[in-house]
């Protein structure tokens, strides 16, 4: 009796590390799904074929060279047109496609990489291209290879309707179909932000049933309201923008790759009156302030830059796990006190102290100087696991010493 | 009867529950007279409102997108139509007795601008009577046998394939040209189809072969078209053409000449052939013009009343309207705009219209007074010209192969001078070549918008789910009646019976009795039957009369009255003395063949409603009130009463009317005076509509006719 009631002590004791090991692991794991943004992709897709939806076309192929100037390869754009506009003989300029009537610029020019063409835009090859389920033939460039770190574009262009995007004249897309897609995405750590982005009639409902995290939504256009053209080229014969589309080019065309500009300049840039629509954004799921947020991080390639000393360790990231948990503990801390880049100068400027090594560790709770720590950090560091084993066994001995000692 | 034996018998149950469609369907047949007089006026008044309900048109299929493209015809072009119509003049006058100069210089200006180029060379069918030929397609297997080299028309074809089209589809231009007697329009209206044509070489937008007939027009426009569409759709596989050169030596000399002439060219001595046809144009300049703007006019109606699909009209229409600044008009029946009733008519419905709208803003249904008098005589005309069954022009031979097509006849406000032609070429010019390029963006065939309407203005329609309601009020009582005039009948013998004879005789007789009184109607059915049989007969009858020569149409008619008259003779003492049989057997006899007659109405107008609308609305207006207020006329002259002394002059002036070639005279004299009307030009009309294989022919012949027959017999019926 009298033993047992002395071996609790002993008891909590024993349990006192393994507690302490388990928060720390924990803690590391939860650090991994607030991953930080490392790439950029886009999904353009111009859902309408024949040849009076030409504008659908130049919707798409003047989205794909805006995010291409701001600086997506074209390796991480996967571009579907649902028809081929430029060769169409109704063309009155083969092989070229404008996007206003002034005919200044070919969208259609040498470096466009069309991934999915024709009748290869189909509904289920959107959502295998958004899922990653493709079947093993389909080629590394047509395929979405995003991961936890990506920010990902999705234009989609072509004639919908209420919780619907037609696809091909034959089939549809309907709102249950592309959160169930951002879903799955979401569960296989597809995407760290997602921009979706639509230009068709009442765009607004498509948002409908997403229910993702980190998905943000503008539509053309509100329910019940219709998405019109821009103008009408009477040298093709067609429409060749939607208003939609153009004042956001129009936006684009004003920067550059280093500008700052919001996403909320964005958003607010859209006059309804110019659109003869409303605009509509969903950002319930978006959990940063669309001001601090510059457009090029969805429409362009810049990310932050993470200031290292050594040349390589951010190379040698990639091998050891551990290295980069840390590395995404430090930019969850960034990304709290994210803003403009231009406002906080300073900051970032603190940022880069002086510390030198210490620096991946300012994250933390400071610099704190107490063994506890040390050992803590040594033990994510993993320096050396054989120290760590032997720290262990020593701990070990006090703790078989005393129970014997107690029961005696 | 034996429903309600079995009810006596289960007396003491409760009845079982007729269902309600039944007893409203029961109430309608006792109510039979009210009903068909409110589904009779309330018919007629449809129809007065059409012009009322019309819509404006629309285009409908997204892909046509016309006027969107800026024109490219420049003046350049139109110099070269222009060139193109003084070497026509020029050739016409120096030699005028054959056409082949003509037709040269044409070709040579084909292969000028590039195009392919073939002459098509056919001789000209014969319109004959063939019974079984109606609703067939023309065939292109019939070889005729008398070719003579003196009488063949050459037709010339240029086509320009598209750059980087598929070959598969085309588009036809087509200008008639009588290059003996060309008349200046004529040669207008080529300058017109070559300015469009030398610029449809050098655009780069073409997605379907485009192909210009210049249709020799010596034996009519509609044959020479007629005979190369048979030619393009139904190739030949006989060597005819090499059989007819060898015979023809003078033909066979032209074409040497010019294959010498053109060597190295695309000109090609065999027929050439482009895509399926998607669309045809038919163009026209009209010499003489009262008009006081430029207008054009549209002409649509093909065999049977079958009509291109309304989006082409429309893309015409709104091209012309709106890019070319010319007036569109479509025909309309000119008599009607006089008429004084028609216009109060039309101020009723205005203020109608204006009172409803004072009641509620939302209502905007009124149209104008003079908007409703045009819009009612175009309708007419629009009936008119569908219920013949005749096309109205040479794009009524595309129709027979499915291809949508029209007439467009440009009628300038005319003076001779060139700023004027230049101005009319480039008009002209620009219409034509915006309607190609709007058909050129068309994906699949015309097929969104309606096939079965019937115009009130060039931008204003009635579609088929509007005009069909006037229709089937019109005939909605022709069941109710006979049904009613059924019972009644057999009801009434049956009193009849009941009073005279005594109960326990009853009760002998009853199932035999009702047994044989149920099956009297088949007495009245033989007695339509045979009369629809002599329709038939009296329908092929012409065949057997244009045999004999040199007949003219009055003798001809006089020949097919007799004959008809005679056969209705025989057939009646033949097959049975049915009037003589049905006076000794009944007194209410003549209630029984009205009924059948009524239903074998009901019947061939609901057939003909499939076939031809416009003949069954105007069939179902002369001959529904004919049929329902059919009696014999003893009766209603010993009841002596007001009622019936209306009901024995209307019979007698229905009587009349109904007669198909009274109605023939009427409708005539309406239309065009009287003076022309005469008893060869019923022959006349006769023969053009089975020429046309009009089914307009079949109805009047195997429906409105036997039906006469049977009122009139009802009406002289001695009971």
């Amino acid at each position: 009796m009298e033993t047992f009631n002395n071996s609790k002590p002993v008891l909590v004791l024993l349990l006192l590390p393994c507690l302490l090991l388990y928060s720390l692991i924990s803690f590391n794991s939860s650090s991994v799904e607030a991953a930080m943004h490392t790439n950029n992709w886009a999904v353009l897709v111009c859902t309408s074929r024949f040849w009076f939806n030409y504008r659908h076309m130049a919707n798409t192929l003047s989205l794909y060279r805006t995010v291409k100037r701001l600086g997506i390869p074209d390796e991480r754009i996967i571009l579907m047109l649902a028809d081929d506009m430029a060769c169409n003989t109704r063309n009155k300029y083969p092989a070229q496609v404008f996007n206003n009537e002034n005919h200044r610029l070919n969208l259609y020019g040498d470096n466009v990489e069309v991934d999915y063409r024709g009748y290869e835009v189909t509904v289920e090859n959107f959502l295998r291209v958004l899922t990653g389920r493709h079947e093993t033939a389909v080629p590394r460039s047509k395929r979405l290879l995003s991961d936890e770190g990506s920010h990902i574009l999705l234009y989609m262009t072509g004639h919908g309707g209420d919780e619907f995007l037609k696809f091909q004249d034959s089939e549809e897309l309907q709102s249950h179909d592309l959160a169930d897609a951002v879903k799955q995405m979401k569960e296989k750590h597809r995407f760290k932000e997602l921009l979706i982005m639509v230009d068709t009639c009442q765009a607004a409902t498509l948002f409908n049933q997403l229910q993702s995290p980190g998905v943000l939504a503008i539509g053309s256009s509100m329910k019940g309201e219709n998405s019109y053209s821009h103008h009408l080229d009477s040298d093709v014969g067609v429409s060749v923008v939607d208003r939609f589309t153009y004042y956001t080019l129009a936006f684009f065309e004003r920067l550059n790759i280093y500008d700052n500009a919001s996403l909320s300049s964005l958003f607010s840039s859209y006059n309804p009156s110019w659109l003869m629509s409303t605009a509509y954004y969903r950002k319930d799921l978006y959990k940063r302030n669309l001001e601090e947020v510059p457009v090029t991080n969805f429409f362009g390639s810049v990310m932050e830059t993470i200031h290292t000393d050594a040349a390589y360790k951010a190379l040698s990231r990639r091998n050891s796990g551990r290295f980069e948990a840390q590395m995404s503990l430090d930019s969850v801390h960034h990304a709290e006190r994210r803003t403009l880049m231009k406002v906080n100068d300073q900051e970032e400027t603190h940022d880069v102290n002086p510390e030198g090594n210490k620096q991946p560790l300012q994250g933390e709770e400071g610099a704190s100087k107490c063994p506890w720590s040390t050992f803590c950090n040594k033990f994510r560091k993993g320096e050396n696991v054989d120290s760590l084993v032997n720290y262990g066994l020593v701990t070990m001995i006090p703790l078989l010493v005393i129970p014997t000692w107690l029961v005696r | 009867m034996a429903e309600t034996i079995e009810n006596s018998h289960s007396d003491e149950k409760p009845k079982p529950r007729v269902r309600p469609i039944v007893r409203f369907g029961i109430f309608l047949v006792s109510h039979s007279f009210l009903v068909s007089i409110v589904c009779f006026t309330s018919g007629v008044l449809a129809l007065f409102l059409l012009p009322v309900l019309a819509k404006n048109t629309y285009i409908s299929e997204n892909a046509l997108m016309p006027g969107s493209a800026s024109p490219m015809l420049s003046n350049q072009h139109v110099s070269d139509g222009n060139r193109l119509v003084k070497d026509l003049t020029n050739s016409n006058l120096k030699s005028s007795e054959t056409g082949i100069e003509s037709h040269k210089i044409i070709a040579q200006y084909m292969l000028d601008v590039g195009a392919e180029v073939s002459f098509h060379k056919f001789h000209p069918q014969m319109n004959q009577f063939h019974p079984l030929h109606f609703f067939s397609s023309p065939d292109s297997g019939k070889i005729q046998e008398n070719y003579s080299c003196s009488s063949y028309g050459i037709n010339t074809v240029g086509i320009i394939r598209a750059p980087r089209g598929d070959g598969k589809e085309a588009i036809v231009l087509v200008t008639p040209y009588n290059a003996l007697t060309s008349s200046f329009g004529e040669v207008l209206s080529l300058g017109i189809a070559y300015s469009v044509f030398s610029l449809l070489t050098q655009v780069t937008w073409l997605a379907k072969d485009i192909i210009w007939l210049v249709a020799d027009s010596q034996f009519g426009e509609y044959a020479a078209v007629s005979a190369w569409l048979r030619e393009y759709q139904t190739p030949k596989f006989s060597s005819m053409s090499a059989l007819n050169a060898e015979m023809c030596p003078d033909i066979n000399n032209l074409f040497e000449i010019e294959v010498h002439s053109m060597a190295g060219s695309k000109f090609s001595n065999s027929f050439r052939r482009a895509g399926t046809m998607t669309a045809a144009l038919v163009l026209k300049v009209r010499d003489q013009s009262e008009q006081f703007d430029d207008t054009i006019s549209i002409y649509a109606e093909a065999s049977n009343g079958q009509m291109p699909n309304l989006d082409l009209i429309n893309v015409v229409n709104y091209l012309a309207v709106h890019r070319q600044g010319l007036r569109v008009n479509v025909e309309k029946l000119w008599s009607f705009l006089n008429l004084g009733w028609l216009k109060s008519l039309g101020e009723i419905f205005e203020s109608l219209a204006n009172i409803a709208k004072s009641l509620n803003p939302k209502f905007k249904f009124g149209i104008p007074a003079t908007e409703y008098v045009e819009g009612t005589a175009i309708l007419a005309s629009s009936l008119y010209y569908q219920a013949l069954g005749v096309p109205t022009g040479p794009h009524g031979a595309f129709r027979d192969y499915q291809v949508d097509a029209i007439t467009l006849e440009i009628s300038p406000k005319f003076s001779l001078d060139k700023v004027w032609r230049n101005d009319i070429i480039l008009r002209g010019g620009r219409l034509i070549e915006g309607v190609i390029r709007s058909v050129n963006n068309l994906l699949e065939k015309f097929h969104q918008s309606f096939f079965l309407y019937l115009l009130t203005s060039p931008s204003k329609f009635v579609s088929v789910g509007v005009y069909m309601i006037a229709f089937a009020l019109l005939i909605a009582p022709l069941p109710m009646v006979a049904a009613s005039l059924y019972v009644d009948s057999n009801s009434s013998s049956n009193c009849s019976k009941g009073d005279s004879s005594t109960p326990s005789a009853i009760t002998d007789t009853d199932e035999h009795g009702i047994t044989i009184r149920s099956w009297r109607w088949l007495n009245s059915a033989k007695l339509v039957f045979i009369v629809h049989l002599w329709g038939a007969i009296v329908s092929v009858l012409p065949y057997f009369i244009c045999q004999i020569p040199d007949c003219s149409p009055t003798t001809s008619f006089m020949i097919w009255v007799l004959l008809s008259i005679l056969s209705l003779l025989i057939l009646n003492s033949v097959l049975a003395s049915p009037f003589a049989c049905v006076k000794a057997s009944q007194e209410k006899e003549w209630a029984l063949v009205k009924s059948v007659t009524i239903s074998s109405v009901f019947i061939g107008l609901g057939l003909m409603s499939v076939i031809n609308f416009a003949t069954a609305e105007i069939g179902a207006l002369l001959m529904v009130p004919m049929c329902l207020l059919a009696r014999p006329l003893k009766l209603d002259v010993r009841a002596g009463t007001f009622r019936s002394c209306c009901r024995i002059i209307c019979n007698l002036v229905l009587g009349h009317i109904a007669f198909p070639p009274a109605a023939f005279f009427l409708l005539k004299g309406m239309l065009d005076g009287f003076g022309s009307a005469n008893v060869g030009g019923f022959w006349m009309w006769v023969e053009s509509l089975w020429a046309w294989n009009s089914a307009t022919y079949l109805f009047i012949g195997m429906v409105q006719l036997p039906c006469w027959v049977l009122c009139v017999s009802i009406l002289f019926h001695s009971c």
